[in-house]
């Protein structure tokens, strides 16, 4: 509709453009792309900003976030948003910003509290996100602040409160300052040859050591990997592997044989029944279909077939 | 035939290096224990034969005697590799740009597969005319093709509290430079009209973490490019498919990826990724917020741990300086930590924003030496030593270190990462 209501006033400006010597890159519309809706706008338009521009009308009680919480987010950022491993953590740290290891929690660092909404909102949980409604947002919103001791467990957060909190290092983000250190472009003599007697040289045997396969290696029909194994890998990295290469929520290891031997006690209909739909047992919880509900039956027995075949 | 030797001999000097453990051997002594058949007076083997057929490889691949020359990651470095980093392979490339199969990664949320009929940027907020783009109409503006750097700030960050990476790759590898096309961001806010009152952008990306940063609206006036193409081709999965934000010598993830809206405003949104992450903790507990610059840095390329010196004598000395503030002026060297420098010569291009080739005609003697480079840009700037910028920021900034870099040279040639004790 835009694109014939303006074409041609698009022809009049390029034709005058050019009687007068002007190129079409300097004409300042071309008349291309579509008007977006309202509809479309308010679809796409997540963002959320510290004054609550942005924010949805709605509400979450503290308390009513836990639940939530444990299903959600404890398994990587812990119960008490310790952070399992080295995923975020998300509670405590006060005090620590200048001591040798700083711990950069919610309560300790970030600046606003409509960060942590629009950040849940957009992008969590890691495996699922934009899933959560706007009152779940609220509720871990609420609950995170909780358990950073930032609000009582009653405390009810709403479009209209959230903006109204402040986080204690709010005041203590500044702009760049930068340039801030100034070298000089000294020739000779620049630093005395007594201060150049001592270096420390890398030692610690962190850097990762491979030993990549040649290309051609994988031409060979011996060790090439079977094609719905390579898909059970896939599948594996993007939605198993955050749990199983960790352990974390009390799963059992990638090629653990041992824990991994209890469970095929059990038989492997009860492990694809337990993979697809969800199970919690003593020791540990399963979401169903590892939290990525896009994955069909069949693609959660693969990989429930590969990580069985890496554990006998 | 001199391409035949050339091979054989890097794949036997290859060889030599790790048998020898890394001790020197002189040129002649190499020949002397050469023992391959197909090096003169022998005709090669691949001689004798036909090869593989045109089209035998329709979109084609480096030679398989090149295969360890790939992109690498840290697996401890990340909780995941969905959202972790690689490293380009800064030690084995040539001239200023980075092979887009080499190109550093950092994502957020893993690659997402967008498809380019159903992809969509959107440009709303404070304009006359928010609107909706497809791929057709990106491609049917006016495109520019420009030349520019992408460093996450991160690069070097694990070495602030003394040498960690055995490897130029970990140290610097977060850092690639390409030929980007597309369409200049400010084309397309002319398009929508920005209000006086819109101040600065939101950038957000269509991955799981829908990845967003704020621009001012200075910056998305003047450089910044909203490309579809990388090196001659449409852009890779891994670099933003089907579309990206390149904001030239900024922050690399203000570059966004898979852009899908950018939003005028009149504030700042303070995301995660501009408060929780990618700012900067200074020795007083502060934290400096929207440091984007990545001021001018360079690192030497041909000598450092997976280059190491394999004989006496002649050798150039060759690396890459960069700085986003605009071009590279000089860049120096220096044998003795820094103690002397001599000026290097600027090889090929020298463009804004980009990486700059340097190098450095030398003559190794054998013995030690500790070899660093020094960049200066148009601005006068000079390229910092570690000991100044821990002085002002202490350890724990994580972000834009950019300090010169050391490569301790021993008398067998092998090549370590130093910091002065």
């Amino acid at each position: 509709m835009r694109k014939e209501a303006r074409s041609v006033w698009f022809i009049f400006v390029l034709t005058a453009g050019l009687s007068c010597g002007i190129s079409a890159s300097e004409v300042l519309k071309f008349d291309i792309g579509q008007p977006a809706s309202l509809v479309q706008i308010e679809g796409w338009d997540i963002d959320v900003r510290p004054d609550g521009l942005g924010l949805p009308v709605g509400s979450g009680k503290a308390l009513s976030g836990e639940d939530l919480y444990e299903e959600k987010c404890a398994s990587c950022h812990g119960s008490f948003g310790e952070g399992e491993g080295r995923w975020p953590k998300l509670a405590g740290g006060f005090g620590t910003l200048s001591d040798v290891r700083p711990e950069k929690t919610v309560g300790s660092y970030w600046p606003y509290v409509s960060t942590l909404w629009d950040y849940i909102h957009r992008a969590m949980p890691f495996l699922q996100p934009q899933s959560l409604t706007d009152d779940e947002v609220y509720s871990l919103t609420a609950y995170i602040l909780f358990l950073n001791d930032l609000i009582d467990e009653d405390f009810v957060l709403t479009h209209k409160n959230l903006p109204t909190i402040v986080l204690p290092n709010q005041p203590h983000f500044v702009n760049d300052p930068r340039p801030d250190v100034h070298n000089t472009r000294c020739m000779v003599d620049c630093i005395s040859a007594d201060s150049n007697l001592a270096w420390d040289t890398a030692n610690l045997d962190v850097t990762p050591k491979v030993t990549l396969k040649k290309m051609s290696d994988n031409n060979d029909s011996k060790t090439a990997m079977p094609s719905a194994q390579a898909v059970a890998l896939s599948t594996y990295v993007q939605s198993c592997a955050v749990c199983h290469d960790a352990g974390l929520s009390g799963s059992p290891i990638l090629g653990d044989k041992k824990a991994w031997g209890v469970r095929l006690e059990l038989g492997i209909t009860s492990l694809y029944e337990h993979a697809i739909n969800g199970y919690l047992g003593t020791s540990g919880y399963m979401p169903a279909k590892g939290g990525n509900s896009s994955l069909s039956d069949p693609e959660v027995k693969a990989v429930v077939d590969y990580m069985v075949m890496m554990a006998r | 035939m001199t391409e035949a030797k050339d091979l054989s001999r890097r794949n036997f000097l290859r060889k030599a290096s790790l048998v020898s453990g890394g001790a020197l051997m002189t040129g002649s002594q190499l020949w002397a224990n050469e023992n391959i058949a197909n090096t003169p007076p022998n005709v090669p083997s691949w001689m004798r034969k036909t090869g593989k057929t045109v089209g035998a490889a329709p979109y084609g691949v480096p030679s398989l005697h090149e295969s360890d020359i790939v992109r690498k990651t840290v697996p401890w470095l990340t909780a995941s590799p969905i959202s972790s980093v690689s490293f380009s392979p800064l030690h084995a490339l040539k001239g200023i740009i980075t092979p887009s199969s080499l190109h550093f990664e950092r994502h957020h949320s893993g690659v997402p597969d967008v498809s380019p009929d159903e992809h969509r940027l959107m440009i709303h907020g404070l304009c006359d005319n928010p609107l909706i783009f497809d791929m057709d109409d990106l491609a049917r503006f006016p495109s520019v093709t420009e030349i520019r750097f992408i460093e996450c700030p991160a690069n070097g960050g694990m070495e602030w509290r003394g040498p960690q990476m055995e490897a130029l790759q970990f140290t610097h590898g977060m850092l690639s430079c390409s030929e980007w096309t597309g369409v200049r961001l400010s084309t397309l806010l002319a398009e929508v009209g920005v209000k006086k009152t819109a101040k600065w952008i939101l950038a957000e990306g269509a991955d799981g973490a829908a990845m967003g940063r704020s621009i001012p609206i200075e910056k998305a006036l003047d450089d910044v490019i909203v490309a579809y193409a990388q090196n001659g081709e449409m852009i890779r999965p891994e670099q933003g498919y089907p579309i990206r934000l390149v904001n030239p010598g900024w922050e690399g993830n203000t570059s966004v990826k898979w852009l899908r809206r950018i939003e005028l405003g009149d504030k700042p949104w303070h995301l995660r990724e501009e408060t929780s992450k990618y700012t900067d903790v200074m020795p007083d507990g502060s934290a400096r917020q929207f440091t984007w610059v990545q001021e001018a840095n360079s690192v030497i390329t041909s000598i450092c741990p997976e280059n190491p010196l394999k004989n006496k004598g002649f050798h150039e000395i060759e690396g890459v300086a960069w700085s986003g503030r605009g071009k590279i002026k000089h860049v120096d060297v220096s044998f003795d930590g820094g103690i002397s420098w001599q000026p290097a010569n600027l090889k090929g291009l020298v463009l804004d924003k980009a990486l700059t080739r340097f190098g450095f005609n030398w003559n190794w003697d054998g013995s030690p030496k500790l070899i660093q480079s020094r960049a200066i840009d148009e601005t006068g700037y000079v390229q910092p030593t570690l000991e100044q910028l821990r002085a002002v920021r202490g350890l724990n900034s994580i972000y834009h270190k950019n300090s010169i870099q050391t490569w301790q040279l021993s008398h067998t040639g092998e090549v370590k990462n130093a910091q002065r004790s």
